[in-house]
């Protein structure tokens, strides 16, 4: 929720933030979609609620916070309040402490364990893949490594979505100066060609790696035949689920996982009181949901 | 003689140096006493004693990060915040000053924001488990790496060399000391922390930090501030550099460890503890740049 879009956004004043509506609607989200903002980010939170305000018309915090908890739409205007709370958030290389996490700490780990199963391919889900963005960051990353530590390693992604108009835009892979605000001249260079004046198109070696695909995450018998994963991407995705569905999804993506994977969710998303088999593992400013190998004993894996 | 005999003297000799405050000894064994026994006025005598020190001790006293007060005078910070509270601040620009503005090897700034942080979730994670003494969590978070500072003064060149290759191998600054220098920050804290007399659980957690199961003493503490040190060095608050590291911080020995003494550690949202520690970072480093730059502290 740090990203470009919410510098643009006007401050709030330190003494609207006092308003303890704020709270409360912060505490609302997070019980809702396991989106957390803590005080000192509340300005962030107060920016998004100010559209929304405006926009249903409320003139306090503690109206909107009505709006959120006991009008009849209230279920909609939560999820178009998440959707402001989310947006902006889609780029590429979004996260740098998650790529530095995957080729520090988790793929040498990852590799260590599947080589010495005689394994030598890995298999990538973005569950959520909007209009493309995390994928090919994935496919980028994976690429720029194969020279390095993926030698001889085969790998392959797999992207899924729900909503058909984002699946084909990101089959088209063409992006502009917003999507490619972090990724770097000489990816640019090497993954992408120019489509028009404004915009790029990710190289067919890129596309190659991906395979695009309609899944619904509610439903069961599509998810139960997704097996073998080492490391599954979902963000900002089970924030729109109810309790009892992210507890399904989550069962699933345990046993979509390969023991010793990682699952990944958004930077501000937590599990908690959602699933309780994943362990929370620390990286350098990110954190991952850990689905130990059999007969793993506690005792720190640093 | 191993290593760090050799370096056991020069320890020793630290009481002589020049940059070592006089206050230090009153206020160690201050520090061991119940707030309920300690002066006020004796704490607003040891603050006043020296104009620099009194004058970082405010304006750390006014850190947001201690709630929205602002205290101009020692007495009032000492009403804000409490006795002990400001103790622990004393102590701290009191340990700054060992350490020549020009010889710091891990820079004072990191070093402090690592300190501070440390001290702060030591603090909030005592308080969210029902530990009984935060403010001597926050005590023990803040000067746990005191080794750090002995290393700096007694062998500041292989000190030097020590870190950089931490830095490049992104590994753990403890690792290397062992391999450079034959002994950690917590041996040679512990030195210093028993030759000022400390208490025996500041001790322990200045010994021990690294190695939570050994503690002989205090082991509730020592693991508390093990975690968040570990938390701290995970969200930019560490040493300065990279270490590659992924951490179950609930599959910690320290973790288990602490459950047993207080169950509402097994039910802590830690994602949210996270994310609120990234949410006080900002402050925390303005309040130490604020507080410790070596330039501003040469000029108050």
């Amino acid at each position: 929720m740090e990203t470009g879009t919410a510098k643009a956004i006007t401050k709030p004043q330190a003494e609207d933030l006092k308003d303890p509506a704020y709270l409360k609607i912060r505490d609302l989200i997070y019980q809702v979609s396991g989106i957390y903002q803590s005080e000192e980010k509340l300005y962030l939170l107060a920016s998004r609620c100010a559209r929304r305000m405006s926009t249903v018309k409320a003139n306090t915090p503690a109206e909107y916070l009505e709006h959120l908890t006991a009008r009849g739409n209230r279920e909609v205007e939560l999820r178009l309040l998440l959707n402001e709370i989310t947006i902006g958030e889609t780029y590429m290389f979004r996260s740098p402490p998650q790529m530095e996490a995957l080729r520090n700490v988790i793929l040498p780990q990852i590799l260590q364990a599947k080589s010495a199963m005689g394994f030598k391919r890995l298999h990538l889900w973005s569950a959520g893949c909007s209009t493309g963005e995390e994928p090919y960051t994935l496919a980028m990353f994976l690429l720029e490594e194969s020279a390095k530590q993926l030698a001889g390693w085969t790998f392959d992604i797999l992207a899924t979505d729900l909503n058909d108009n984002s699946l084909a835009a990101a089959k088209a892979g063409i992006y502009g100066e917003y999507a490619l605000r972090s990724t770097t001249e000489a990816l640019r260079g090497r993954y992408f060609k120019p489509h028009d004046e404004k915009r790029l198109q990710a190289t067919d070696q890129l596309k190659s790696l991906i395979r695009f695909d309609r899944v619904n995450l509610s439903d069961d018998s599509k998810m139960t035949f997704l097996k073998g994963m080492d490391l599954i991407f979902c963000c900002n995705v089970l924030i729109y689920f109810d309790l009892g569905s992210k507890r399904k999804v989550m069962q699933h993506f345990y046993s979509n996982l390969l023991p010793g994977g990682y699952l990944f969710l958004g930077h501000a998303e937590s599990l908690y009181q959602v699933d309780d088999r994943f362990h929370l593992v620390h990286f350098p400013g990110t954190i991952g949901y850990w689905k130990p190998p059999v007969g793993y004993v506690a005792g720190g894996k640093r | 003689m191993n290593q760090i005999d050799q370096i056991r003297p020069k320890i020793k000799a630290l009481e002589a140096m020049p940059t070592v405050p006089t206050i230090v000894h009153p206020l160690t064994s201050m520090l061991q006493q119940p707030a309920e026994q300690v002066r006020l006025e004796k704490v607003v005598e040891l603050v006043s004693y020296d104009s620099t020190i009194a004058a970082q001790c405010l304006r750390m006293a006014n850190s947001p990060l201690f709630g929205r007060h602002h205290t101009e005078t020692v007495r009032s910070a000492i009403l804000a915040l409490g006795l002990k509270r400001i103790e622990a601040i004393l102590m701290g620009c009191c340990l700054n000053r060992i350490v020549p503005p020009d010889k710091w090897v891990l820079d004072a700034v990191t070093f402090w924001r690592h300190a501070l942080g440390c001290a702060l979730v030591s603090c909030k994670m005592a308080k969210l488990i029902g530990y009984p003494d935060p403010e001597k969590a926050y005590l023990a978070g803040l000067l746990h790496d005191l080794g750090i500072l002995v290393n700096t003064i007694a062998c500041p060149e292989e000190y030097r060399r020590c870190l950089q290759s931490a830095r490049e191998g992104y590994v753990a600054l403890d690792r290397c000391e062992a391999e450079h220098l034959g002994f950690t920050h917590s041996e040679s804290g512990k030195i210093l922390a028993e030759h000022w007399k400390f208490s025996a659980d500041l001790v322990a957690v200045v010994e021990f930090h690294h190695a939570p199961g050994s503690a002989p003493v205090a082991a509730p503490l020592v693991s508390l501030v093990h975690l968040s040190d570990l938390l701290c060095r995970l969200r930019d608050l560490g040493y300065g550099y990279y270490e590659a590291m992924g951490v179950d911080l609930a599959g910690e020995d320290a973790w288990a460890a602490l459950v047993e003494h207080y169950p509402a550690l097994a039910s802590m949202d830690l994602a949210r503890l996270t994310m609120d520690i990234d949410g006080t970072m900002e402050e925390i480093i303005t309040t130490v740049d604020a507080v410790f730059k070596p330039a501003q502290s040469a000029t108050v």
